[in-house]
């Protein structure tokens, strides 16, 4: 199952929000959408659920229009929150029947759930008496109960415990094994690193980033050096103009042209005390800190 | 549908778990109880002590004097004024004016009547009660003195005079339209239900709407159910719940009347009450459905505009006051008597006003059938159009957090933006 966004464009009143975002993703595989606040993920996400019409564009399942009843999506919004004072497996059921699942299924599904997610003794408790992990837990199940074919999650590790996050992670890599489509959009760069094969990167209401992770790491200019050394202060001192410290206390010089690699690498190693020297490879961070903030 | 249905079994189930919502109507209930097996439970006790305590006339006013001017006209005034004020003591004044007017003042005696000539008194009391109606009687018991005498003087006799003037005139009422008598009523007592109702119930959906809203499960419902539906389960679930209240005290009042109907009977008004006309009742539901979900359906709307509780109060305001106008619109209208009058006339028409306004027409007056069914014609779409409306207000109004935005830019929003 393929699920692609063309062209598509929202505004409300005079404001533009969306000014064509494209980018296609499948089932078996995680996929990224990234942005920086205010980009226009949620309203994206909100366009995918059939809250409101694009004003342009199509969002397309397998080449066709998306049918949403028979597809099915599951939703964890950015934006916690259920009932407070309702029992959880009252609020559980509701919704998956407003997601058109029959009573006995519904419970049948959510009491699955529950356990998986070692939910199963709040069952019947209302839902401000948990913490706010196990309330986010809760809300998981309102999005997975129905067995949605896409599945969206905004932010989902957030004010998750470690064992809890594991718990996640496992809980979704099995959800993409067994084909589903699952969105991530998340701020936590290493867990879109560790997830998803392919990402978008919405700027300014457009698309400015799309494809294959390991792809675009590879096609990222290669023209930087990592260089730890102890005599940092001297080369810092000798390439003033090309080097900048990085975070932990290493050196980035940056290359004319890449083909000066061996150069400038064999240059150093000779003249000065080097423990270490490779080619910059960016982290999801440096790719979305570099086009998300230069062109919005 | 299937949407719809579970949307509405939820908000059901909402009421019926709410401890406020069946407090209250128990509490009606048993009230109500108490009310009318009342004149039972007295009886019950005072038949066991049988003795009556006829003499202890409760009716008792005070002392009242008179003075006139001949020692005859003294006695036969205060034999007269006697007879008519029987709550007072009545007595012929022995000391001066001034020396009255003193024993007045001190509270030692009520009042006194001064009869300076056949066709002139001055009356003195203490403070002039609101509903002193003294100088009425006096007014009458002077006047009959008066003609008594003057008929003597001129030549019949005192008894054939008598007669003459306490010959009664037979009447009968026949009224050709309504009894606004027996209708004021039942308008009055619709009338309040419908205020009170809508006020109550109204304040509930905007609070439903608005909790959701402020909690964020909003951001789930949306995404799970269509807004149409959301409106619509939660407006038709509320008035579910209303209509089962009402139905619940009026109907429990009307069981308890039924097994007391022999203790009832003194009280005229109670079996006004309870025999009222099928067709009125007719219309009574048709006008308190469609008031209530008109009203329903736009505190949907505000509710769904606003994103703090707090805020939901200033939200409601104009709604509240179109409401209270119309209130008091209908209510003047009906004690002033005149319910035809323009504004009248023009409010039955107008959805928002139309509920209670015809209704009150009908029950007071006699509107023409043209007029009714075009009334409810305008209502019964007025109230699917406001629904729909309402509906995708608050598909925009549940998204948008912060101020909250004006009522009439969002309807713009809605009228003229697809």
């Amino acid at each position: 199952m393929v699920l692609e966004f063309r062209n598509i464009q929202k505004s409300f009143g005079e404001k533009e929000v969306l000014k064509g975002i494209s980018f296609a993703t499948e089932g078996k595989k995680a996929f990224g959408l990234l942005g920086r606040n205010g980009a226009g993920k949620t309203t994206a996400i909100r366009i995918l659920m059939g809250v409101f019409p694009a004003n342009g564009g199509e969002v397309l399942i397998d080449g066709k229009p998306i049918d949403r009843a028979s597809v099915g999506i599951g939703y964890l919004p950015e934006e916690r929150g259920l009932y407070p004072k309702k029992k959880i497996i009252d609020q559980l059921v509701y919704f998956a029947e407003l997601k058109g699942m029959k009573r006995k299924d519904a419970e049948k599904s959510i009491d699955y759930w529950l356990s998986r997610l070692e939910m199963s003794e709040y069952k019947n408790k209302s839902l401000d008496t948990l913490s706010k992990g196990n309330q986010q837990k809760i809300q998981l199940v309102t999005a997975l109960a129905h067995d949605p074919q896409i599945i969206i999650l905004d932010e989902p590790f957030s004010g998750l415990d470690p064992v809890n996050a594991m718990l996640l992670k496992s809980v979704v890599k099995e959800e993409i094994s067994k084909g589903k489509i699952v969105i991530f959009s998340s701020h936590q760069m290493s867990y879109i690193e560790e997830f998803c094969d392919r990402i978008a990167i919405i700027n300014g209401g457009k698309t400015v980033l799309h494809g294959d992770l390991a792809e675009i790491k590879r096609n990222f200019p290669r023209n930087k050096l990592v260089v730890r050394s102890v005599d940092a202060d001297a080369i810092m001192q000798k390439y003033e103009s090309r080097c900048s410290l990085g975070e932990n206390g290493e050196i980035i010089f940056r290359l004319d042209d890449e083909s000066e690699k061996s150069d400038v690498m064999n240059a150093l190693v000779s003249e000065y005390d080097v423990d270490e020297i490779k080619v910059f490879e960016p982290s999801l961070n440096d790719i979305f800190v570099e086009y998300a903030e230069e062109q919005m | 549908m299937k949407q719809f249905k579970t949307i509405l079994a939820f908000e059901l189930k909402n009421f019926i778990k709410n401890k406020t919502f069946v407090g209250v109507t128990l509490f009606l209930v048993v009230a109500l109880a108490i009310v009318m097996f009342f004149p039972r439970i007295t009886d019950a006790f005072s038949s066991d002590s049988d003795a009556d305590d006829g003499s202890s006339f409760s009716g008792y006013s005070g002392v009242m004097l008179i003075l006139a001017d001949g020692d005859e006209e003294k006695i036969a005034y205060a034999n007269a004024f006697g007879a008519a004020f029987t709550d007072y003591d009545v007595h012929v004044a022995t000391e001066s004016l001034d020396a009255v007017k003193d024993k007045i003042t001190s509270g030692e005696i009520e009042c006194a009547f001064h009869i300076e000539s056949p066709t002139k008194y001055t009356y003195y009391v203490g403070n002039l009660s609101m509903y002193d109606e003294n100088y009425l009687i006096a007014n009458e018991v002077m006047q009959s003195i008066y003609r008594l005498e003057q008929m003597a003087e001129h030549g019949i006799a005192i008894g054939d005079a008598a007669e003459i003037l306490a010959t009664p005139i037979e009447f009968e009422n026949v009224s050709l339209g309504v009894d606004q008598m027996q209708n004021f009523f039942y308008a009055y007592i619709m009338i309040f239900a419908l205020y009170i109702v809508i006020l109550l119930y109204g304040q509930m959906v905007t609070m439903n709407v608005a909790t959701e809203k402020s909690s964020r499960a909003m951001e789930l419902l949306i995404t799970s159910a269509n807004p149409t539906s959301m409106m619509f389960g939660k407006v038709i679930a509320s008035c579910i719940a209303g209509l089962a209240q009402l139905i619940a005290v009026f109907g429990s009042a009307l069981l308890f009347y039924n097994l007391n109907r022999e203790y009832w009977t003194e009280f005229e008004m109670a079996e006004m009450f309870f025999d009222i006309p099928p067709e009125l009742l007719g219309f009574m539901l048709i006008f308190f459905l469609s008031g209530f979900l008109i009203y329903a359906f736009l505190f949907g709307a505000v509710g769904s505009t606003v994103s703090k509780l707090e805020e939901v109060n200033t939200a409601v305001s104009p709604l509240m006051m179109t409401f209270v106008f119309m209130f008091i619109i209908c209510m003047t209208s009906m004690t002033s008597g005149n319910v035809d009058s323009t504004l009248m006339k023009v409010c039955s028409f107008v959805p928002f006003t139309s509920p209670m306004a015809m209704f009150t027409r009908i029950a007071l007056s006699t509107v023409p059938v043209h007029e009714i069914v075009i009334s409810i014609a305008i209502l019964a779409a007025s109230v699917f159009g406001v629904g729909v409306l309402a509906a995708k207000i608050y598909r925009l109004g549940v998204l948008m957090y912060g101020n909250p935005p004006k009522l009439g830019k969002l309807i713009k929003q809605v009228l003229f933006k697809k």
